[in-house]
């Protein structure tokens, strides 16, 4: 073996072994400083619904709850909106605006987390407590999701937040998805008669189906991860409402907001109890998106 | 060709590496040879303060005070871990069992909890303790309510729901705010009781949250019928509406520097771990503020090594010299029992 490929190979294996370890050693570290707190409260700590500090006594309950309302919300959402921009931006633009949609949907991505989180209180809160969420609950109002909406700061807020920060990563990668569809099998369906839309929905998003999925996964993980943006727009809600209307809070959110100012001998193992859980779901999530990545392409092999 | 232009990128990367390494070179020397430095982190509510002495320390003390503002907990964890010279709480160290156990506590600055609120049309509402506890409580959920009512004789209440707001990270103001409520309430000393972070009742979705100083304000201004707690500088400077509120001696009183020097003035002497509690001070003080509080400054008995005699000489300095900054801020200048106290009991203690 030749020294260039035996030190690419050495420097390679060891920067990829390096970030196995890294994961590994933060995994580990959380996991150690959790353990006072599931010494002291076991599995019952994820849905118990509770955080008193002045008493100790901690639960996950009321943010597992807000962390899957708000991300799943999110990706609801989002995923039909970023599948149409990657659409437009591919099969549909006129030339001439295609350049600056798709450099403002990638600025939308660039905006800081804190700076969102700030637009979200001050200017986008009070605009769906006033106008948006009355009328979500005036047609909806029959399902307790959408009850009454009496205060900006919300679980629904925060859905919305994140779904503008979760719209970007979406939307560009289905966009590169669709623009990878090979032309002719989209030729062929026109030249056999198809509409455009028939075309788009028969070809290229039957083609790019996994890898939207796997796109949409990408937009899940980024929205149970996101901390800032959302504790300032959710309300430190504490209890377990079905209205979306209300404030709530997420496991992101909450280790944010406490990290710093703990009290009571047991917050600190508490909040990491919390990171744990969240690390499971990202694991999950992570791993979903591997698995559905490695189908697709023992799929588009046998084709 | 491509050798010459690859030389001159190897000669401009050298060139601009030698003047990167000669600048910091001249910083790090520069900041080696003008004295001392001492550094401090912890509690936001005092920040505005020792942020206006950094400037003064300089040119008094020749030293170069750094403050980071990462919360009465960061503080004492921070001290704890001797990350820091000095560690700034809001709360006393018992708020934090196990942390800085071989510490000198002292307080060094005194100010004020404001009750702020979004009612507009209605500047300066009279408000209780036991009447705050229930509305944080969730026991009473409307603005008209009689017991609000009663309080403000002659002004016209809206039918407009209370959205109780409390802040979601730990803070020394929680802590203030929240010994206030156990004074007057034993519902509250019973039930969420006192502490930087506590479990603030839901008001079925009404009671909202805020992120810093800076997301309970911006919370508090977004939702009419709001009411919430910020310090008093943060309040007026602000333009947050606050409230005036019953003392133990049946008058409402406006946080100024005059009522939190009244409230000053019921304890002038520190308990054996140097904590002084000013919160609802007795019908004895009819001017008093109730809702004020002595800020802490945590040092380490031992280890200090060379920092030691800085650290005295800052403290005893931020103690006399430094309490004329605060008035402009609304820290009012400490008592003189307080001082003294601090000078004879507390900085001696700061050894090597």
């Amino acid at each position: 073996m030749r020294l260039g490929d035996f030190v690419l190979q050495g420097v390679a294996g060891a920067a990829a072994f390096a970030s196995l370890g890294l994961v590994a050693l933060i995994v580990i570290e959380i996991v150690h400083r959790a353990r006072p707190a599931y010494s002291a409260f076991g599995f019952s700590f994820v849905y118990r619904v509770i955080w008193d500090p002045v008493h100790d006594v901690y639960g996950a309950g009321s943010y597992l709850f807000g962390t899957v309302i708000t991300s799943f919300g999110a990706l609801l959402l989002a995923a039909p909106l970023a599948i149409g921009i990657g659409l437009f931006l591919s099969e549909l633009a006129p030339k001439g605006i295609l350049a600056p949609v798709t450099a403002l949907v990638e600025t939308l991505a660039a905006i800081p987390s804190v700076v969102i989180g700030l637009w979200g209180l001050i200017v986008l809160a009070p605009f769906l407590r006033d106008h948006v969420d009355p009328a979500l609950h005036s047609v909806l109002g029959f399902i307790p999701l959408f009850g009454q909406a009496a205060v900006g700061p919300s679980l629904f807020t925060a859905i919305i937040v994140l779904t503008i920060m979760i719209l970007p990563i979406i939307a560009s990668i289905s966009r590169e998805l669709f623009l990878a569809v090979p032309s002719e099998l989209k030729e062929g369906a026109l030249g056999l008669g198809a509409t455009r839309w028939q075309m788009v929905r028969g070809v290229s998003l039957s083609y790019s189906r996994s890898g939207i999925a796997a796109a949409m996964i990408l937009g899940l993980g980024r929205a149970l991860g996101e901390a800032i943006a959302v504790t300032q727009v959710i309300g430190g809600g504490t209890e377990i409402l079905w209205n979306l209307f209300t404030p709530g809070d997420t496991l992101a959110s909450k280790i944010a907001a406490n990290y710093q100012g703990t009290s009571g001998l047991l917050e600190t193992p508490a909040l990491l109890y919390l990171a744990t859980i969240l690390l499971v779901f990202s694991l999950i999530t992570s791993v979903l998106a591997q698995l559905i990545v490695r189908h697709a392409a023992r799929q588009h092999g046998a084709q | 060709m491509p050798r010459t232009r690859l030389k001159i990128r190897i000669v401009l990367v050298a060139a601009l590496a030698g003047a990167l390494v000669a600048l910091t070179a001249t910083v790090a020397g520069a900041s080696r040879l003008t004295g001392t430095h001492l550094s401090g982190a912890g509690s936001t509510f005092v920040q505005p303060l020792v942020n206006k002495w950094i400037s003064p320390v300089k040119s008094q003390l020749g030293t170069a005070l750094t403050y980071n503002g990462v919360g009465s907990t960061g503080g004492v964890t921070a001290i704890d871990s001797r990350g820091v010279d000095m560690g700034m709480s809001d709360a006393p160290l018992s708020q934090f069992p196990g942390k800085c156990t071989n510490c000198v506590q002292m307080p060094w600055a005194l100010a004020g909890t404001a009750v702020v609120y979004n009612l507009p049309s209605l500047p300066y509402l009279h408000i209780s303790g036991p009447v705050l506890a229930q509305m944080f409580n969730c026991t009473i959920t409307k603005w008209n309510a009689p017991a609000i009512k009663a309080l403000n004789p002659g002004r016209t209440l809206p039918n407009t729901t209370i959205f109780p707001v409390h802040r979601t990270d730990g803070s020394g103001t929680t802590y203030n705010f929240t010994d206030f409520l156990s004074k007057v309430s034993s519902a509250w000393r019973n039930g969420p009781g006192t502490g930087t972070s506590v479990s603030w009742p839901s008001c079925g979705g009404n009671a909202l949250g805020g992120s810093h100083s800076s997301g309970v304000s911006g919370v508090v201004k977004g939702q009419v019928g709001s009411i919430g707690y910020v310090d008093v500088y943060y309040a007026k400077s602000n333009s947050l509406q606050y409230m005036d509120v019953k003392n133990a001696a049946g008058k409402y009183i406006q946080p100024t520097l005059a009522s939190f020097k009244a409230a000053g003035s019921s304890d002038t002497t520190p308990n054996s771990n140097g904590v002084i509690s000013i919160v609802y001070p007795s019908a004895s003080f009819p001017t008093a503020y109730p809702i004020c509080t002595y800020t802490y400054v945590d040092v380490q008995k031992t280890g200090n090594g060379s920092q030691a005699p800085v650290i005295r000489k800052f403290l005893n300095w931020a103690i006399h010299t430094g309490q004329s900054y605060g008035p402009a801020l609304l820290f009012q200048p400490l008592d003189p029992g307080v001082v003294t106290w601090d000078t004879n009991n507390a900085i001696p203690h700061i050894g090597s």
